[in-house]
């Protein structure tokens, strides 16, 4: 940047004319102008000599490092510094007053500065060299972008969720299309005995489609929630027990009690509960929901063989399962629409030695 | 190495039965194909006789990596092909098979496959290291990004180690005048 433009201005006449005589030029007229955009920008501005000590900050410097002005003018720069990053300054400024070298990148570099509380804040930073009176001095605009690369932090952390996801998904769609190339290979080369083979190859596509299902309901539904409603748990279980119970099976619904939730997510909370209920305590299994003892949430339990503590963390993976015809996906959709409620999902052991799957949160009555 | 009659042996070793059993069914006919479940049953089936072996990842009873670990503390050095549907990640580097098949796999596949882990065992030793890590370094490119690979130390380590075996086997064939050998691994 030139240095010329507002540094070496004196009057107000002078600071708006610098450019060429356009009738622009005319528009704006006196220091207060620009005295207000330099102090109420969004960015901070600080000045230093060429001893890196501080001869100007705007007010913004009190938004991004929790000093006012007062606090820093006269103070060296490296007051608003890292520790670690001291030394490296003095070394760059030394250098550049001395050879004219710039040792890196002067726009948009970025660099962690400290906080007057002693947190570190991610800055965007571009330095200015201009003349002040007969002196050189360095002028920096700084952007906290903390809150950017927090974002960037999240994105990425979703990223990777998602490409594990991705991985597990394909393995499990890999492992049964597997099986079933194997079966149809099989059933060709056994000519009449091949009805059995096309029997599994069913059942493995039937499997594949039900993982299909569970994937999209956790991609689509599972980590939102659409309005709540004051809901009675009977009807919801009820409803999730058409489709997830057996006739065998036996459901037991405590007194009426309520709670605020989404009511399609909580059939979904059922119907994968009640599922796996019946697929790992058998087709008679019986499951009971009931309100919790402090009346704080609500839960459902069976009479199977239970879930041993140390896979209970476990189960609400992505893909965990220990059946045969589970796709793995179930109980980690339990999960997201707890979340999404914001309840916790603990699991402890029912009263008849089984699964008991306890939903709490404050909001629930 | 072989049955009595000179036949290739093969382990077949998947949780799903009718998998092995389609592999069983896709080998040709004089090769014995041996057959288990999982990694405990493979390792007590596991004898000299066994030329390859074709080992699934995810299975109860001791996974494939696990399996594979022990039978190379036991001595065993026949080929092992990974045939699995865990996508292959870096951590590959380190396990000591020959090849990495993805599931679903075809009878074609698993032909071709075997034929050549067969035909690798009248290789030297350092030649079967080089042609095993070539593959694993071919299964990680076409897995990964160009961006991840330059990232990771153990693929660095991996090409490194790759480059230095290639030179040392120039030259062997080099002075052995073995230019057909020379061009088989470069094809590779």
């Amino acid at each position: 940047m030139d240095a010329s433009d507002h540094s070496s201005a004196d009057g107000g006449e002078a600071a708006v004319n610098a450019g060429d005589d356009t009738d622009y030029d005319h528009m704006i007229y006196g220091e207060d102008f620009f005295e207000t955009l330099v102090e109420n920008g969004s960015d901070a501005i600080i000045t230093i000599d060429e001893s890196s000590t501080i001869l100007y900050t705007n007010q913004s410097v009190e938004r991004v490092f929790g000093y006012e002005p007062g606090e820093l003018i006269g103070s060296d720069l490296t007051k608003v510094m890292p520790d670690r990053l001291q030394q490296a300054h003095y070394n760059a400024l030394g250098e550049y007053v001395e050879s004219g070298d710039r040792t890196m990148n002067w726009n948009d570099i970025e660099i962690p500065g400290q906080h007057k509380d002693g947190h570190e804040v991610h800055l965007s930073v571009t330095f200015e060299e201009h003349p002040y009176e007969d002196r050189r001095v360095f002028s920096g605009i700084i952007r906290d972008i903390s809150e950017r690369i927090e974002r960037e932090r999240r994105l990425e952390r979703k990223n990777e969720q998602l490409e594990k996801f991705a991985s597990i998904v394909s393995h499990d769609l890999r492992d049964p299309l597997n099986a079933a190339q194997a079966r149809l290979s099989l059933a060709k080369a056994h000519g009449e005995g091949d009805a059995e083979y096309l029997e599994e190859v069913e059942e493995i596509h039937e499997r594949m489609g039900a993982l299909i299902d569970d994937v999209l309901t956790l991609t689509k539904e599972g980590r939102s929630i659409g309005a709540t409603e004051h809901l009675a748990l009977e009807p919801v279980a009820r409803d999730a027990w058409r489709t997830a119970g057996t006739d065998a099976a036996t459901l037991e619904v405590d007194d009426p009690n309520h709670v605020d939730a989404d009511p399609e997510r909580m059939r979904t909370v059922f119907e994968n509960l009640f599922g796996n209920a019946v697929r790992h305590a058998g087709e008679d299994v019986y499951v009971r929901v009931g309100e919790l003892p402090d009346g704080n949430g609500f839960f459902v339990a069976d009479d199977g063989p239970g879930i041993p503590a140390e896979k209970r963390e476990d189960v609400f993976e992505y893909g965990y399962t220990d059946s045969e015809d589970g796709t793995g996906f179930g109980l980690n959709i339990v999960k997201s629409i707890a979340d999404a409620h914001g309840w916790t999902v603990e699991i402890t052991d029912s009263e008849e030695g089984g699964a008991r799957f306890e939903f709490r949160a404050p909001a629930l009555e | 190495m072989t049955d009595a009659d000179g036949d290739p042996v093969v382990l077949a070793v998947d949780d799903e039965e009718r998998v092995t059993e389609a592999y069983s069914l896709w080998l040709p006919d004089e090769y014995t194909v041996l057959t288990a479940v999982d990694g405990e049953e493979a390792l007590a089936m596991m004898d000299s006789s066994v030329d390859v072996v074709l080992l699934d990842r995810e299975m109860p009873n001791m996974r494939g990596d696990e399996a594979l670990k022990r039978m190379r503390a036991e001595g065993y050095d026949c080929r092992v092909a990974m045939v699995t549907g865990v996508e292959p990640d870096v951590d590959i580097i380190e396990m000591g098979f020959d090849t990495y098949l993805t599931k679903p796999v075809t009878g074609e596949d698993l032909r071709e496959v075997v034929e050549d882990l067969l035909s690798r065992a009248t290789f030297d030793s350092r030649s079967q290291r080089f042609f095993a890590l070539v593959e694993k370094q071919s299964t990680l490119e076409t897995e990964l990004s160009r961006g991840e690979l330059d990232e990771n130390e153990e693929y660095q380590e991996l090409t490194r180690e790759v480059e230095k075996l290639r030179e040392e086997l120039d030259e062997t064939f080099e002075s052995m005048g073995a230019e057909g050998v020379e061009a088989s691994y470069r094809d590779l």
